[in-house]
C-alpha cells in the first residue's frame, strides 16, 4: 500500500491506526512463536546430532557384521535365509502439537526378534548369520528414532522460517507503510485545516 | 505402515535379515523411476537408502525428498542426510548449527 493510495479522511486515519494497533500485536505474538519454536529446536537438535552418530555407527556394525556373514557363510546362503524370514516390522504414525506445527510420533512394532521367532531354521545358519540379522534388527530400531526425529526438525525448521519471513514482513515493511500513511493523513489533515482558516480569513477580509 | 529399502543387492540383503519386506533392489538407471514409485505409495511410511544414491538422483526429486514427510526418508553412508539438515538449518536459522 503506497502512500499516494491513502485517502486523506479522519476515517481512513482511524482505519489505519486499528490497523497499525493489529499489525504490532501480531508482530508480537509472532515473534513470541518464533522465539518458543527457536528452543524448541535447540531441544531436537542435540537429539537430533545424537541419533546420527548412533545411526552411522550402527550402520558401520551392521555392514562389518553382514560382510562377515557373507564371508563365512556365503552370499547365496545369507541371501536365502533373508529371504526365509516371516514376520516384518510395522510402524505407527501418530502426530503431536508443538506450538502449532503437526510432528509425527512414530511406534514401531516387532522389530527386535529372537532366533526362534525370525523363521529361519537354526542348524542351517551359523551364528555370523544371526548377529548380522541381530545388527541389522539394531539398524532399523535406530533408524525409526532417526526418522521420527529428523522428520521433527524439518518441520520445525520450516515453520521457524514461515515464522521468521512474517515477523520480518510485518517489522519492515507493513508496520512502516501503515505508520507513513499516517503521517502523511496528519499532515494532509492538518494542511486542510489551516487552507480553510485561511480561506475564511479571505471571505472575511 | 510399512519400512521400504531401495539400492543395490549389497545394502539391501541385510534389511531383508531384519524382515523388511519391502525391498526394491535397483540397478543403473532404475534408481530415479523406483524412487517416484514408492514415494507416491500411501503404504511406505519410512524409506531407507544409501547416501550416495541420494546424491544420484536429480535437484528436484532430491529436494522433494528431502522435504517429504510421509514417507520420511532416512539415508546411511555417504553424507547426504546430515548435509541436508544441515542446509536446511543454515537457511531457516541463520547459523550452521550441526558442528
Amino acid at each position: 500500500m503506497g502512500v499516494k493510495d491513502v485517502k486523506p479522511t479522519r476515517s481512513e486515519l482511524i482505519e489505519i491506526k486499528k490497523k497499525i494497533k493489529l499489525s504490532q500485536s501480531g508482530h508480537k505474538l509472532l515473534k513470541m512463536k518464533r522465539d518458543g519454536l527457536i528452543l524448541e529446536f535447540f531441544e531436537i537438535l542435540s537429539k537430533a546430532k545424537d541419533v546420527r552418530s548412533e545411526l552411522d555407527a550402527a550402520y558401520e556394525e551392521a555392514s562389518r557384521k553382514i560382510g562377515i556373514a557373507n564371508a563365512v557363510d556365503g552370499t547365496i546362503t545369507v541371501k536365502s535365509t533373508a529371504f526365509a524370514l516371516k514376520s516384518k516390522p510395522e510402524i505407527e504414525l501418530e502426530s503431536r502439537n508443538i506450538m502449532g506445527v503437526v510432528v509425527p510420533k512414530i511406534e514401531s512394532s516387532s522389530v527386535k526378534k529372537s532366533i526362534n521367532e525370525r523363521g529361519y531354521g537354526i542348524l542351517g545358519t551359523s551364528s555370523y548369520t544371526d548377529e548380522a540379522a541381530d545388527a541389522y534388527e539394531n539398524l532399523v530400531e535406530k533408524i525409526i528414532l532417526a526418522a521420527e526425529i529428523e522428520t521433527t526438525m524439518k518441520k520445525l525448521l520450516d515453520d521457524i522460517e514461515k515464522t521468521k519471513r512474517r515477523v520480518n514482513a510485518l517489522e519492515f515493511k507493513v508496520i512502516p507503510e501503515l505508520q507513513e500513511a499516517m503521517v502523511f493523513i496528519r499532515l494532509r489533515l492538518e494542511e486542510m485545516e489551516r487552507e480553510n482558516t485561511f480561506r475564511l480569513k479571505r471571505i472575511k477580509g | 505402515m510399512e519400512l521400504a529399502v531401495v539400492g543395490n543387492s549389497e545394502f539391501v540383503t541385510g534389511f531383508r535379515l531384519a524382515g523388511v519386506k519391502k525391498i526394491f533392489e535397483v540397478n543403473n538407471g532404475e534408481l530415479e523411476p523406483t524412487v517416484e514409485k514408492i514415494l507416491e505409495d500411501r503404504e511406505v511410511g519410512i524409506l531407507i537408502m544409501h547416501g550416495d544414491d541420494l546424491n544420484e538422483l536429480p535437484e528436484m526429486l532430491r529436494y522433494t525428498i528431502s522435504d517429504s514427510v510421509e514417507p520420511t526418508v532416512v539415508t546411511l553412508g555417504g553424507s547426504g542426510e546430515s548435509s541436508n539438515l544441515r542446509e536446511k538449518i543454515k537457511q531457516s536459522v541463520g547459523v550452521d548449527l550441526w558442528k
